[in-house]
């Protein structure tokens, strides 16, 4: 190291007037323990400060003294330990506490952001939870209704009382097919439909049963249906029924030209 | 020294009769207020002999030392919120640089033989030292607030001091 141009670098100086970071303070201690030249340069500067110093120094009154020993004999060696560890165990007691509320305080935001967090969620799924119930509800009643009607529909099915009549698709509908069910002591009659195309808006279907070669209306119904249709009763004597197209709300005697499916009731 | 590191009341007397006043001057420098000063010193002295065992004559003479205590006490008292209240400034750190350079009386320069031994300085000398002894300037703060370089300030500084040196030794 040049010894010299470090000197002239003010350094020195620097670390005299107590104006150096902490990590060159201790380079230059470094240095002032490896070079004597430095040391003896330093003594300069800090002389001349000292001098300065003491020269801009203002007396301070006498009374700053008297309390300053007086604050320094009421912290004799004796009473001094016994103070210190008094102090101490307060300090370290107040530390801990101090320590210990915050560590409570931060535990229990902590907790609280936590818990809400969770009360929060379990809202949400509480929420979702319920409106599953209703909809597995609603499916339920849909299905229990459903099944209500197909077991009312299979006690007539199954029922010996009732007569089957299937209904075969005529010649101007040859894919179509249907069934009456007739009890003809009750005189009740049930549609179902196995397979029949959809009408206009403007049409329906109505069904017919031919007593004593004359037809009766039976009721009309839309081809949109599944299960059994209730229908107008019909009096004993039906040898046939058949189906036609007619107008919306049906008509009094039937369009033959029409006719859909038919089928002759065969007697048990 | 070694009567003081052995805790000999006597010596820190001895220390204080000496240097009291020396640093009262850097302190009220910083701190103006009288009474507040003076409490600082007397920590400063409390400090000085807490510590005693930590200073090493290796690394300084022992008033460096000692001043830089004061000093430091000083420069943290001003930043303790107790002396921004007293003061009643909320901006601290201007207060420290600007305000409190401006109250600045001419208290320390009463020292008439300080007076004249500056003045035999080179203007742009007497200014660094002015600034720093008497006014608590560091040489950054000088650097920035009249506009030198960094550089300058510390030429002007040490040439200052090795001036002073002659100056004061003719005393």
């Amino acid at each position: 190291m040049n010894v010299e141009a470090y000197i002239s670098s003010g350094i020195l100086e620097a670390y005299a007037l107590g104006e150096l970071s902490d990590r060159e303070r201790a380079e230059v201690e470094k240095n002032l323990a490896q070079y004597p030249e430095l040391q003896k340069e330093l003594k300069l500067i800090e002389e001349a400060q000292e001098r300065l110093l003491m020269k801009a120094a203002v007396q301070p009154n006498a009374s700053v003294k008297e309390k300053l020993f007086a604050t320094i004999d009421s912290r004799t060696p004796v009473t001094k330990v016994v103070e210190l560890k008094a102090e101490k165990g307060r300090l370290t007691f107040w530390r801990f506490a101090a320590a210990a509320s915050i560590t409570l305080a931060l535990i229990t935001s902590y907790l609280a952001y936590n818990y809400w967090d969770k009360w929060k969620s379990s809202e949400n799924n509480l929420a979702d939870l319920i409106a599953q119930n209703q909809r597995i509800a609603q499916d339920y009643n849909t299905v229990n209704k459903r099944l209500d009607a197909i077991e009312k529909d299979l006690n007539i099915t199954n029922n010996p009382a009732f007569n089957r009549v299937v209904m075969k698709g005529t010649p101007i509908a040859p894919g179509s097919l249907a069934s009456v069910y007739w009890n003809e002591s009750t005189k009740e009659v049930y549609l179902s439909i196995q397979e029949m195309k959809q009408l206009a808006q403007e049409n329906q279907y109505q069904l017919w049963a031919i007593i004593d070669g004359k037809p009766v209306d039976a009721g009309v119904f839309d081809g949109n249906f599944s299960g059994l249709l209730k229908m107008k009763d019909i009096k004993p004597g039906a040898a046939t029924f058949a189906v036609t197209v007619e107008p919306r709300g049906g008509k009094t005697s039937p369009t033959l030209e029409t006719m859909q499916v038919v089928g002759n009731v065969v007697k048990i | 020294m070694a009567a003081l590191q052995r805790k000999e009341k006597n010596a820190l007397e001895y220390l204080y009769d000496h240097y009291a006043g020396a640093l009262l001057g850097v302190i009220s420098r910083i701190i103006k207020k009288e009474e507040l000063a003076e409490e600082i010193l007397q920590d400063v002295f409390l400090k000085i002999w807490d510590r005693i065992d930590s200073y090493d004559a290796t690394k300084g003479k022992l008033f460096t030392w000692m001043l830089n205590i004061a000093r430091n006490q000083a420069i943290d008292k001003t930043r303790s919120k107790e002396f921004s209240k007293s003061k009643k400034t909320d901006d601290i750190e201007n207060f420290v640089s600007k305000v409190d350079r401006a109250e600045f009386t001419e208290m320390s320069v009463e020292v008439i033989g300080l007076q004249e031994v500056l003045k035999q300085l080179p203007e742009d000398q007497r200014f660094v030292i002015d600034h720093h002894y008497l006014k608590g300037y560091t040489q950054v703060e000088m650097s920035e607030e009249f506009n030198l370089p960094l550089g300058t300030v510390k030429t002007r500084m040490r040439l200052a001091m090795k001036e002073l040196r002659n100056l004061l030794k003719l005393e």
